[in-house]
């Protein structure tokens, strides 16, 4: 019971705290929409070539906006003692990132729901096609925030380095990407297998990135 | 009650300090002094448990800590050097995060009165408070947890006179509740029943 | 027996035994590899004499692979059972294995121009084995990019272990990728001739790398113990 309402507590602190910080995330989707308008502008607005990328330009793009939150994940909290009070108030480091996954999860990911149908819009893609990327959006933004908290626990006391956090969630997305594309872009036969890898991928990043996570975080901890 | 046995450190091949022993029981304060860069600080954290000594134990009513890690933090508050009060949030939400938090029984009556002593403004958010009112906020914690054994690390820094006479009373106040105290300081504060200890006396240079 | 793999000290002793003959092993397989991938073996009937390129192109994909094996399990003995040999093993094998990738894939290119007309060619086996030359940089600069290295190679080990979780996973999707985008080629990087004649040298040239491979190792652990034995 104690340990539910100190979870429920960080959850209802990180809420506030997000909410008073909300050009963060503003700016983020900014990032979004701009790159794809970069992407008009060095491509050309030629509709057939963009029928045949634009899904591919989203989720690229999806890829880089999750490269500029990694930071947030736990470099503040690190830094000011947070987590060291959330391990003292009895959590273990793996509910600890259970949480974080899920509220950077929830204002990280969550608002490119509208924005991803605003994007496509723009790119002139089939309706159908919108609702299919948004399905599989749903099952690849939790594989992205697994991947930035992997990278996020363990940049954490790189002061040197800065692209190293990036070209870590990059070069793990590399099937996430290949797959999330592959869905919207395949025939109907092709959808329902690579749904199903997809969603294992999933799983297999949730079960790796709480143990990955919390053993970067304590390692970090014991070398302030 | 807090015992430690045959404690040593090593930073990158280079020994802090070693052959540390002491105990510190209800109603009983241990000051850590020594000069800057000796290690104070690292030897709270080591006793908080986030950091690990190269040799030694620390047994917390008997049982060794890193078999008991629970029972210890719920009886322990750590305070170090920096705040972990959120900018964003206002002295009452900070204080009561912690609260729900470390799932106290704190009255809100109380903190009410606590902000009044401390003369805080509940309502200022704590990025626009001075450094010594975050120092007395993050104090507040103390207050809070209710916990036994109290680890601090430099309380003193950045307080003003009033502010350092409320802490010594609210430190002898502790003691007389059985609590303990283990904490660093720079300064010599007066306090009842303290011993103290000083670090140059283990340190390896 | 284990503990030569695990210990410094015994793996100093033994690898001062084994260092002379497995210079000559290496050098004579080496030398027999060439003439039998050279001389002594068949010509493809579709490829002609650039199928050779295969005798080095492959073994060196297989010891790229085997490299990070070898580093993903001395990464877990040194972060489960803390024993710091395995990270000494990590940093000396991470060159290692990029340099054995760079040459699967500077042989692909060189075997893709003649085939294909040009230097570089987006095939299942060529894209994984680019993808496997980025992990080991990532893990060289990961290393290097903590100013307490102590703290860098133990999560440079996570690293590793993360990595080779996905390389699998990796592999499978860029196949899939391949055989999405580009039905009508079949790849004739990813398949070697199982003819006996064209097998010999391929498991002679594999032998010889893996010696060769294996003495740069020893040297690289040598020089890494008696760099960290100066350091205290």
């Amino acid at each position: 019971m104690q340990t539910i309402n100190s979870i429920l507590a960080i959850f209802y602190r990180e809420y506030k705290i997000t909410f008073r910080n909300f050009n963060d995330i503003f700016t983020i989707l900014v990032f979004f929409l701009l790159g794809i308008l970069i992407f008009v502008f060095s491509i050309g607005p030629n509709k057939e070539i963009f029928n045949y990328i634009s899904i591919g330009i989203i989720w690229t793009l999806l890829l880089l906006s999750t490269n500029l939150s990694i930071n947030k994940f736990y470099k503040n909290d690190f830094k000011d003692g947070n987590i060291i009070l959330f391990y003292m108030s009895g959590l273990s480091f793996e509910v600890i990132v259970l949480i974080k996954l899920i509220t950077m999860w929830v204002f990280f990911q969550l608002p490119f729901v509208i924005i991803i149908p605003i994007a496509s819009l723009i790119l002139d893609i089939d309706t159908e096609k919108i609702l299919l990327n948004l399905y599989v959006f749903l099952i690849g933004s939790p594989i992205l925030t697994s991947l930035a908290s992997i990278s996020g626990s363990m940049n954490l006391l790189n002061n040197r380095n800065f692209a190293i956090s990036s070209i870590i969630i990059m070069i793990l997305s590399i099937p996430l990407i290949i797959f999330s594309v592959g869905i919207v872009s395949a025939t109907p036969e092709l959808i329902e297998p690579q749904l199903n890898i997809l969603i294992g991928i999933l799983f297999l990043f949730l079960a790796i990135t709480p143990w990955a996570s919390a053993a970067c975080i304590k390692i970090s901890l014991r070398n302030i | 009650m807090l015992l430690v046995n045959n404690l040593s450190f090593a930073r990158n091949d280079k020994e802090i300090f070693k052959d540390l022993d002491f105990s510190v029981g209800p109603k009983r304060i241990i000051h850590i002094a020594g000069r800057n860069g000796i290690g104070k600080t690292t030897l709270i954290k080591i006793l908080a448990n986030i950091l690990i000594p190269k040799t030694g134990e620390i047994y917390w009513n008997g049982k060794n800590v890193k078999k008991n890690l629970r029972d210890f933090f719920k009886n322990s508050t750590l305070i170090m050097d920096i705040h972990t009060s959120k900018s964003e949030l206002t002295v009452f939400e900070n204080t009561i995060f912690w609260k729900r938090l470390f799932s106290s029984k704190i009255k809100q009556t109380e903190l009410e009165s606590i902000f009044k002593i401390l003369s805080l403004n509940k309502n200022s958010k704590a990025g626009f408070l001075s450094k010594g009112e975050i120092k007395k906020l993050e104090l507040c914690r103390l207050i809070i947890e209710q916990k036994k054994l109290w680890l601090l690390d430099e309380p003193y820094v950045g307080l003003d006179e009033s502010s350092i006479k409320l802490i010594n009373e609210t430190f002898n106040n502790h003691i007389e509740n059985e609590g303990m105290i283990i904490f660093s300081s720079n300064s010599q504060p007066q306090l009842k029943n303290m011993d103290t200890i000083h670090l140059e006396n283990y340190a390896n240079n | 027996m284990i503990k030569v793999f695990i210990n410094p000290d015994k793996f100093e002793k033994f690898s001062n035994i084994i260092i002379k003959p497995l210079f000559l092993i290496s050098f004579i397989s080496l030398i027999l590899g060439l003439i039998f991938s050279f001389y002594l073996s068949p010509d493809d009937y579709q490829q002609g004499s650039t199928v050779r390129i295969m005798y080095i192109h492959v073994p060196s994909a297989w010891l790229a692979m085997l490299t990070l094996f070898i580093m993903t399990i001395y990464s877990v003995i040194a972060l489960v059972f803390k024993i710091s040999f395995g990270f000494i093993v990590n940093s000396a094998l991470a060159p290692i294995g990029a340099t054995f990738t760079f040459i699967c894939m500077f042989t692909g290119s060189l075997w893709g121009k003649p085939m294909w007309g040009t230097w570089w060619v987006w095939d299942a086996r060529l894209t994984s084995v680019a993808i496997l030359f980025l992990i080991y940089l990532i893990i060289i600069f990961l290393r290097k990019s903590f100013s307490d290295i102590n703290f860098g190679e133990k999560i440079t080990a996570i690293f590793i272990i993360i990595s080779s979780i996905n390389l699998p996973i990796i592999k499978f999707s860029v196949d899939w990728w391949n055989t999405l985008h580009q039905p009508a080629s079949i790849s004739k990087l990813s398949s070697p001739s199982i003819d006996p004649s064209m097998l010999r040298p391929l498991i002679i040239m594999l032998v010889s790398f893996m010696c060769i491979g294996l003495l740069i190792a020893i040297i690289r652990i040598k020089a890494e113990i008696i760099e960290r034995k100066q350091k205290i």
